[in-house]
């Protein structure tokens, strides 16, 4: 009896090694369209498509967590997720106490306006009020150009909807963002304007973050992530999202 | 005359109020205190980085704490008076209408009250007409009547953050400051009014002359309580993007990564604030011989 239980209890050990590695992604689904919220309370995107895709051939597991974007961080040396796949610009930074996949995506950081606003470059921002969500590189860049007055903001739509009601000059976001609400986005579409992008020194590419160390996760992200692109998958997940541009 | 009333209005949501006993240098509050002020100069002794940093990157931020706190108190304070005196008026509308306020205010939780004001209220007066077109299409009204009504849609539409946050804030605590005056008032005994009205004082002069006078005694306090109370609230106000205290602090950590640091420092200093505060609250009482007792 004693000897049955003993290896009823290995083979189900070996089951569960034998079984795929399910890694856990955060991401903040409030930042359109690269991870968002949908009418069912998914969270849907080009971040989860990609994540769904690389996954598959990667031969492992995913699963996306909604999590606030500002703790989002923190939560990975505890353990609270493998990985974030929030649209993380990769910074040197950042860098420093995490590790990134190899680069999915470059951004630019785009300047939200409304619409007829006389702002065409980087100098017109002096002295305006410019707001962006904590943490991203848009804030950054918004602290950069404008100093202390920048304002942060938890989500990104919080601050466009500032921009929709006259409390900000513009707005600064991954261009991604920045197009669907200047250009697609059936609320803001016909008031605010896509003013311009800022030229970065060096590119910014976005990467999924893990666990500073966690070699295992960063291995198979990559292998996948190289599949992906390797297959033309990402390019029809990009295409589903951005159209042909 | 009955004997000397005995009246204590307590609001527990402020910070503790230390009792009078409770002095000499083993007090909860001297320990708070010092312990706090030891842990700040500590850190920033034995770990400049990152805590001289972050205390350094604060202060803008306690300045804007305080400017939340000390504009939403005096509209709350103004809100109030107008409130209690509502709530015990005669007449039965103004009652009513001061009560309605009173009862959906603190209905509604003050996060959701921010965002209702900010966000809500700011999309539906970002939707006014231009001032210059309600100025053109008032025309033939009397000057007086289209300069206000253009300077209450310019003020609306394009009202700054901090306003908005100050309004949603004064007008919480309003309701709140509405019942410690109300309870203020009606702790003056009857034979007050009495006499007033019997020596040819008309009902204001009576209540402004002879009630509100000596009903500040049992209001001031209380009036400190909500103060320490509402100091502490504005921290919810970083979700509207004001730069306070907390705010401040969340940006940093943002960048750095260092919550623990940057929280640790934001707390110590919201506690430092609110141990200050209560101990002049306390002060107050004693000056006003609150807890007197024959």
């Amino acid at each position: 009896m004693k000897k049955l239980l003993l290896s009823l209890v290995c083979v189900l050990m070996l089951a569960s090694v034998a079984q795929a590695k399910t890694l856990v992604f955060a991401s903040d689904c409030t930042w359109p369209p690269m991870e968002m919220t949908d009418a069912n309370k998914q969270c849907v995107g080009f971040g989860p498509d990609l994540v769904m895709a690389i996954a598959k051939a990667g031969g492992f597991k995913a699963e996306i967590k909604n999590t606030a974007w500002d703790g989002i961080f923190a939560g990975l040396p505890m353990g609270k997720y493998d990985a974030i796949s929030s649209s993380v610009s990769i910074t040197d930074e950042r860098k420093k106490s995490m590790d990134f996949s190899d680069p999915y995506f470059e951004v630019k950081q785009g300047v939200v306006v409304k619409e007829g606003a006389a702002i065409k470059a980087e100098a017109d921002l002096k002295g305006k009020a410019v707001g962006a969500q904590i943490g991203t590189t848009g804030f950054f860049a918004a602290k950069r150009i404008v100093g202390d007055a920048a304002k942060s903001y938890d989500e990104v739509g919080l601050a466009i909807a500032d921009l929709a009601n006259g409390r900000l000059d513009a707005v600064i976001c991954d261009d991604a963002v920045a197009a669907d609400y200047a250009l697609t986005n059936p609320e803001y579409s016909k008031t605010l304007a896509l003013a311009f992008l800022i030229v970065p020194e060096k590119p910014e590419y976005l990467g999924f973050a893990v666990k500073k160390g966690n070699k295992d996760a960063l291995e198979l992200i990559n292998k996948g992530l190289k599949a992906v692109k390797a297959s033309g998958e990402y390019d029809k997940i990009f295409k589903k999202w951005f159209g042909s541009n | 005359m009955p004997d000397k009333q005995e009246v204590r209005i307590d609001v527990s949501d402020g910070a503790a109020i230390p009792r009078k006993r409770d002095i000499g240098l083993f007090s909860a509050w001297w320990i708070s205190l010092i312990g706090a002020l030891g842990c700040i100069a500590y850190l920033c002794l034995a770990k400049p980085e990152p805590y001289l940093d972050i205390l350094k990157f604060l202060p803008d931020g306690i300045l804007v704490t305080f400017e939340v706190t000390i504009l939403s108190i005096l509209l709350a304070l103004f809100l109030g008076l107008i409130t209690g005196l509502g709530r015990i008026s005669k007449n039965r509308t103004i009652n009513l209408i001061a009560s309605t306020y009173v009862e959906v205010v603190r209905g509604i939780p003050l996060l959701v009250q921010l965002f209702y004001i900010y966000f809500a209220l700011g999309q539906v007066f970002s939707n006014l007409p231009n001032p210059a077109d309600v100025a053109e299409s008032m025309a033939a009204w009397p000057g007086i009547i289209v300069y206000v009504v253009v300077g209450v849609v310019g003020f609306l539409k394009d009202m700054p953050p901090l306003v908005a946050a100050v309004t949603a804030m004064g007008v919480c605590y309003g309701a709140y400051m509405g019942e410690v005056f109300r309870a203020g008032i009606e702790s003056i005994d009857k034979g007050q009014t009495e006499a007033a009205r019997s020596l040819g004082f008309n009902r204001r002069q009576t209540m402004f002359l002879v009630i509100l006078p000596q009903a500040w005694r049992t209001i001031l306090p209380p009036v400190g309580n909500e103060f320490i109370a509402l100091l502490k609230d504005s921290s919810l106000v970083s979700i509207l993007a004001v730069a306070d205290l907390l705010r401040r602090g969340r940006e940093f950590a943002s960048v750095t990564f260092s919550y623990f640091e940057a929280y640790t420092m934001v707390a110590l200093i919201y506690l430092v604030i609110t141990l200050i505060l209560s101990k002049g609250v306390s002060a107050m009482e004693t000056r006003l011989n609150y807890y007197v007792r024959d």
